[in-house]
């Protein structure tokens, strides 16, 4: 999760709450959510991913898969890290249940200059004459990354029955 | 208005019915957490175990510290209670068939997959299967499961005592 969280520009490690609370009894998980889940491969593990999609979804993979497109079963989510390469996820270990993950990023508490809750990357209004800093350009590089994820995956609204 | 004497005769009482609820609650967040963590007694319901455990009205001692102690002890053949990987809110109970490296055919009988359809177990996860093949949603429909959704397994029956069993490690199968 680096760009978004602890990224390189801060000299500090990222203070955040998370929310266990609104996985297992609130609102149901969403897309573009940040969420703490236990590793499938080693369960005492935990891991930072980004939701990328929700069960019935469609998603075109990255390398470490096997098969260029993956549909989402009942039940599981898609789990990437922010950062392509260097991750395990999904790619790695395929969709992941429910069942696994343990809560939700709620609010990034320490580096002051990034304290409040998570928002959605917005696109950098390019101003005349404004000086572009480092700020800029990360907004815009999350802003890329986020269109990036979203043109992955194709979304099927089906009706999932329990039997 | 009431009177003070009232207030101070009914002191006491509304103290001790206070201190009552704090120890319910008290008692009942020590019971969950028990049940949780070590172990306890659990009504199993649905058809997917049937020539082992009943369809309804069983009752079954799940022991969960041993498995949370040692995970690596888990033996082929042994029921198990995982949380279910299509609904969280659910536990189910299933048998352990296959380990991480196992090569596994998914369905011998052809019905829900091809007969000559193999998997390998990826590392950190186990294959498991109900023992009512005809009617249990198990890993031949989601696949391998991985071992973080294990709860714990069932150790025995109490409840018809006629039918009181230990379940233990007696699978046999060839290395």
């Amino acid at each position: 999760m680096q760009p978004t969280l602890n990224p390189d520009t801060s000299n500090w490690d990222d203070i955040v709450v998370f929310d266990r609370y609104s996985v297992n009894f609130g609102e149901p998980i969403q897309k573009d959510d940040i969420v703490a889940l236990r590793d499938p491969i080693d369960g005492r593990k935990m891991l930072v991913k980004r939701i990328v999609a929700v069960a019935g979804d469609i998603v075109k993979t990255l390398p470490p898969y096997p098969d260029a497109e993956v549909f989402v079963p009942e039940g599981h989510v898609w789990v990437e890290g922010d950062e392509p390469f260097r991750t395990l996820d999904s790619n790695t270990f395929g969709p992941v249940p429910l069942a696994l993950l343990d809560s939700r990023l709620m609010y990034i508490v320490w580096p002051l200059d990034r304290i409040g809750p998570l928002r959605p990357p917005i696109p950098p209004v390019p101003e005349r004459g404004a000086p572009r800093d480092f700020r800029w350009y990360s907004n815009l590089a999350a802003f890329e990354r986020g269109q990036r994820r979203q043109a992955r995956v194709t979304t099927r609204s089906t009706t999932t029955s329990h039997s | 208005m009431i009177p003070s004497s009232w207030l101070h005769l009914a002191r006491p009482a509304i103290k001790n019915v206070g201190l009552a609820c704090l120890h319910l609650i008290n008692f009942g967040v020590a019971l969950h957490l028990f049940k949780e963590n070590v172990g306890g007694l659990c009504f199993m319901s649905g058809p997917s175990m049937l020539p082992t455990l009943d369809a309804s009205g069983e009752l079954v001692l799940e022991s969960i510290l041993p498995h949370r102690l040692f995970p690596n002890k888990l033996g082929r053949g042994e029921l198990i209670t995982l949380t279910s990987p299509l609904d969280p809110s659910r536990v189910v109970c299933k048998r352990v068939l296959g380990f991480p490296g196992d090569v596994i055919c998914v369905d011998p009988t052809g019905l829900t997959a091809h007969s000559t359809e193999h998997v390998i177990v990826p590392k950190g996860h186990i294959w498991v299967v109900g023992d009512n093949a005809a009617w249990s949603r198990d890993s031949r429909e989601y696949g391998p499961v991985s071992m973080a959704l294990v709860r714990g397994r069932i150790a025995a029956r109490i409840y018809p005592l006629s039918r009181f069993t230990v379940f233990s490690k007696d699978a046999t199968y060839i290395e």
